[in-house]
């Protein structure tokens, strides 16, 4: 093995191995836990507004592994039943309580979740996808053995720290990457036209917010915001250019070790989720709780546990 | 993954699989190559459907939405978009722009082009009967849908300089019948085309 292999080598371990300590991964687990939990309510959210015992909808284009289960038609009601035990599965791994079973759990009743919602009328929608990879990394990791329920009652041996350091980083690969796809899918779909004059976005706005139609007064009755945006080609422009620009460099996100700059560009991104929101209505608006696995949630836990230790002090002397 | 040379070994499989989606374009839950609103085609006009809330919650002509027991946001893609024979975003995009493998595995493991064979408002009709549980010779079955919608269509220069005060509007009603989907615009009433070749669409 000559010196180049070797150094090839050491730069992939030091890149996937000795990023985070043994702690962090654990404490990842439980704020990423509690914050899935309120993502898929959201996400799921829709399977809850109808009649739990009214009509069994015939789907019109049943997913493509309730095609193959022979799953064509909704109960309602399972919804509500599978909605209650995946937030309970959230919980306990959060807290690390039965985790990887619960993981399982996890994975099935996204499965059925977003099969239901995707199958009434066939859009087949991507904010689930993320998250099973994820999971994927959390089930084949030691993310149970630190920081959790089991790990305390079964006194399991603590992990070292490359063992809390690959799936996160792995993580991390996943989601820089996500934004980076996306813009070569636009490219490789649509080439620079998707940038040109208003291009795709200006065409999303305006049907987006025509699509509830208009008030008797001639205001479009949601999205209002997009609308007026909408007016602006230059503006909307100039927010593709941008959006070009955060999907390329994103990725830069991984060879940063200060949390400062992470944070920078991790708010970067939050602002991109919540203006598809207000201004496009894409739900992806609660998607940056995925970003503690750029942090070492460990000492934010600590740090947050001493300023409540604290508050609690003051607030004993005080009476 | 008890060493390093496990963990690595996994991270590339892993890897493999979900990057490889991306090569493949392959966009089947939980694999994606990340499309979303990727799919763009420049036109001389923008037709948007124009909604309205009211009229979308009495429903199709015979059966309302809550009826059926379809959320809200499902409900208008079948009023809006289905009734229309208008299929969902990934048949469109599922094989445009395609290299010659990922044309060939497709079409060898998925089956045909969706967009060539378009039956989206047929569909519906048959949803609907099953869900009362309808069969094809059952006297009470639906034999008729119709949905109701105005569709505004923005001229480029306009879209350019965002001026959208004078969109050309145009009432469109979708009428669903067992014999086949038609679309009544003004005072026509013409078959929703269903086959479409190729090269009209690409």
């Amino acid at each position: 093995m000559n010196s180049e292999t070797i150094s090839r080598r050491s730069l992939v371990d030091r890149f996937f191995f000795d990023w985070h300590d043994a702690a962090a991964l654990g404490a990842v687990r439980f704020y990423f836990g509690l914050g899935l939990a309120i993502y898929l309510n959201i996400q799921f959210d829709q399977n809850l507004k109808i009649d739990a015992f009214g009509a069994h909808f015939h789907f019109t284009r049943p997913i493509w592994y309730f095609s193959l289960l022979g799953i064509d038609t909704n109960v309602p009601w399972i919804s509500f039943a599978v909605m209650a035990l995946l937030t309970i599965a959230c919980l306990l791994f959060a807290l690390g309580k039965w985790t990887k079973p619960a993981i399982i759990a996890i994975i099935i009743g996204i499965f059925y979740m977003k099969g239901v919602r995707d199958s009434f009328s066939g859009d087949v929608h991507h904010r689930e996808i993320p998250i099973f990879a994820l999971l994927i990394l959390f089930l084949f990791s030691k993310c149970d053995r630190m920081f959790g329920i089991d790990a305390r009652k079964k006194k399991l041996p603590p992990i070292e720290p490359w063992e809390s350091s690959w799936p996160l980083r792995a993580m991390q690969i996943y989601i820089a990457l996500f934004y980076f796809w996306a813009l070569v899918a636009k490219l490789r779909l649509s080439g620079l036209d998707w940038f040109t004059g208003g291009g795709r976005i200006q065409h999303v706005l305006i049907s987006r917010a025509v699509r509830d139609g208009f008030t008797p007064t001639g205001e479009v009755v949601n999205l209002s915001l997009g609308w007026e945006l909408a007016q602006m080609p230059n503006l909307v422009w100039f927010f593709g250019a941008m959006v070009f620009l955060f999907e390329l460099f994103f990725p830069l996100i991984l060879l940063v070790r200060d949390w400062r700059l992470k944070l920078i560009a991790l708010i970067g991104a939050t602002v991109f989720h919540l203006a598809n929101y207000f201004l496009m209505n894409v739900q992806f608006f609660f998607y940056p709780f995925v970003f503690v696995t750029f942090f070492n949630m460990n000492l934010f836990h600590e740090w947050l546990m001493g300023k409540l230790r604290l508050r609690r002090s003051v607030a004993a002397v005080a009476t | 993954m008890d060493s390093k040379k496990s963990a690595k070994r996994f991270l590339a499989l892993y890897f493999l699989i979900f990057f490889g989606a991306i090569f493949l374009r392959v966009d089947y839950f939980p694999f994606s190559w990340v499309p979303m609103y990727g799919y763009h085609v420049n036109g001389p006009a923008v037709t948007v459907a124009v909604g309205h809330l009211g009229q979308r919650e009495r429903g199709f002509a015979a059966w309302r939405a809550d009826d059926l027991g379809v959320p809200a946001a499902n409900f208008r893609r079948l009023y809006h978009q289905r009734a229309f024979n208008q299929g969902p975003p990934q048949d469109d995009r599922e094989r445009a722009a395609l290299m010659p493998f990922n044309r060939w595995w497709y079409e060898t493991l998925v089956g045909p082009d969706p967009r060539l064979d378009r039956r989206y408002a047929d569909q519906l009709l048959v949803s609907v009967n099953q869900t009362f549980g309808y069969g094809p010779r059952d006297p009470r079955r639906i034999v008729r849908l119709e949905a109701e919608l105005d569709f505004a269509t923005f001229e480029h220069p306009d879209v350019a300089v965002g001026n959208l005060s004078r969109p050309t509007i145009e009432r469109r009603t979708a009428i669903i019948t067992e014999q086949g989907a038609f679309l009544r615009k003004g005072g026509t009433v013409t078959p929703m085309p269903r086959r479409f070749e190729r090269d009209a669409i690409e």
